[in-house]
């Protein structure tokens, strides 16, 4: 094991989403110092591989690209990627929290980020920032605006050729390097460490994952992504430009069935969102939405939903039993309408995307620092009347997605709320 | 670039430590690349679909797609332009003859 790397900071931000970064530059805009932990090898969370935002339809990576870099060259801000939060002890009036940086198996001071291991290493993995459907090299750049630009390198993957090495030009591989561990004080911690989506498996009758061309929402969003895995719409199966595609509302949210009652409240206009950039990018393809009621319930939401309507995307109220798939791999969606006749009918399209609910990404209890759970795993606010981000843990704080679904301009908000309310304990102490 | 002793040593020391490499890896590269030079032979007679690329090779036809948008994100073949339900794939730069 390595030395123990000390960090001494004012606030400590769990996650790197939307909200963990604009809580880390709200707080270090006023002065104060921050470390942000993010276990995943770039910082940006679930907004940096998003398509383009609802409802404003705004290029997602061309808002957060300016905050990733904001947080990364903030002289008041220490960003740790590809590291995970062990423990969070409390000791008086501080917070002690071991982290460990996973290794990249390279020399981060001296990498130049030029891809060459990238270029040359010859094995190929499934890219899970494409959602399996894109590929990755085992040592690779996570993707194109990752921040840091570091490669990483899956030692369970790689045949041990050397390629790599011999290819960097700055000779950085280690292919011996270890987990390093680092202990950071800091006077008020602030969670965001975000959401989930319900797993393809959640509900049997969608075809548990093993329907090819039944996809999930993030999947959506990549295959309408500008650099997508395809570079356009194709379906997973056979590479056709699908001309039937089919939404899936609320499979997996207000569904006891799963354990999940609550309405995740993106669903709607996610849903909406992609049909309406779908029916831009293949304008003779028929897009179906199975619903069981819009909610649009932001500025402009509503707007937002007439519009679909008016450019032929078709609603249908209808509750969907089952989804299989014919010899072709059509997805056969069986629904029961909730409105006009009522007979259980069956309807093929080409590829059909499951709405997916939004359920915590980490348990906030297991710090042991105080923090309470609401009956649905998300963190518990001590008084939603009085404050957006207070915990039942003192010095404790929530942003964004980890206190329950919302959408990115109320994550962004409430961000604002827990830096400030985090900025107040301090000068409290 | 890497000292080549020095790397030889560091793949040495590795061996040791982990063991060689599982079988069941070294197998599924040289799956990978056979799939790889089957769907870029096929190519080379012309443009073409995932779905014949897959009967041309051999291969299940989501596991050609997988490996076309493989080798087209490392830029090995490239979009042909043009209108259909299945877009065609071609080989990129020098590959193409
Ligand atoms: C398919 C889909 C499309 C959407 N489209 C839109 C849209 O168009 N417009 C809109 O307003 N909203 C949209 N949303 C909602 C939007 O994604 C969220 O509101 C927003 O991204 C929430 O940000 P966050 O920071 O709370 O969470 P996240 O983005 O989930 O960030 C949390 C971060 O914390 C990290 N993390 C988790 N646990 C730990 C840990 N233990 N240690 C360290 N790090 C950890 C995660 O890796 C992640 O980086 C969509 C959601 C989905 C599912
Ligand atoms: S040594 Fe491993 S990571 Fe490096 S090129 Fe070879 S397989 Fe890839
Ligand atoms: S080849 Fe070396 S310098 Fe270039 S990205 Fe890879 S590790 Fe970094």
């Amino acid at each position: 094991m390595k030395t123990l790397e000390k960090i001494e900071v004012d606030a400590l931000v769990v996650g790197s989403g939307i909200a963990g970064l604009q809580s880390a530059l709200d707080l270090a805009d006023q002065g104060y110092t921050v470390a942000i932990v993010e276990k995943n090898p770039s910082i940006g969370g679930k907004m940096i591989s998003l398509s383009k935002v609802f409802p404003t339809l705004d290029c997602a990576s061309c808002i957060t690209t300016p905050r990733m870099a904001s947080v990364s060259h903030h002289p008041r801000i220490q960003a740790l990627t590809y590291s995970t939060v062990d423990g969070i002890k409390r000791e008086g009036k501080t917070f002690t929290a071991s982290v460990t940086r996973k290794p990249r198996y390279i020399d981060e001071k001296e990498c130049i980020s030029c891809k060459r291991c990238e270029e040359v290493c010859p094995v190929y993995l499934p890219d899970e920032y494409e959602q399996g459907m894109g590929a990755k090299k085992t040592i690779s750049i996570p993707f194109t605006n990752a921040i840091p630009q570091y490669p990483v390198m899956h030692p369970e993957h790689c045949i041990r050729c050397g390629a790599c090495a011999r290819a960097c030009p700055k000779d950085c591989l280690e292919f011996l390097q270890e987990p390093a561990p680092v202990e950071i004080k800091a006077k008020a911690v602030i969670l965001a460490t975000g959401y989930e989506t319900t797993p393809m498996t959640a509900k049997k009758q969608y075809g548990m994952g093993a329907l090819p061309n039944v996809i999930s929402p993030m999947a959506a969003e990549r295959l309408l992504a500008p650099h997508g895995p395809y570079g356009r719409v194709l379906r997973p199966s056979d590479g056709m430009v699908p001309g039937s595609i089919a939404y899936v509302q609320c499979a997996g949210s207000r569904d006891k069935s799963i354990g999940i009652p609550y309405c995740s409240r993106v669903c709607c206009m996610y849903a909406i969102k992609q049909a309406i950039l779908l029916s831009g990018s293949l304008p003779i393809a028929d897009i179906t939405i199975y619903y069981m009621d819009i909610r649009a319930f932001g500025k402009g939401y509503e707007q937002f939903y007439n519009n679909a309507r008016a450019m032929g995307i078709n609603f249908v109220k209808a509750k969907v039993a089952r989804i299989t798939e014919d010899d072709k791999h059509n997805p056969i969606v069986r629904i029961e309408k909730q409105e006009g006749t009522s007979a259980p009918e069956e309807v093929k399209h080409e590829l059909v995307v499951l709405s997916q609910g939004l359920v915590p990404a980490c348990d906030g209890t297991k710090f042991n620092l105080g923090v309470g759970n609401n009956d649905f795993g998300f963190v518990q606010l001590s008084d939603e009347t009085s404050s957006s981000a207070v915990t039942a843990g003192t010095g404790v704080f929530a942003a964004g997605t980890v206190k329950g679904p919302r959408d990115i301009p109320d994550s962004v908000v409430d961000a604002g709320a827990a830096a400030m309310e985090a900025a107040a304990y301090i000068r409290r102490l | 670039m890497a000292d080549a002793k020095k790397l030889a040593e560091q793949l040495k020391k590795l061996n040791e430590l982990r063991g060689p490499v599982p079988q069941a890896l070294r197998d599924r590269v040289a799956a990978q690349n056979k799939a790889q030079k089957a769907i870029l032979d096929a190519l080379k007679a012309g443009p073409k679909t995932a779905p014949e690329l897959a009967a041309a090779a051999g291969l299940p036809q989501d596991k050609t797609l997988w490996h076309v948008a493989a080798l087209r994100k490392y830029g090995k073949l490239a979009d042909v332009p043009g209108k259909g339900d299945y877009p065609k794939y071609e080989l990129k730069g020098g590959d193409a003859k």
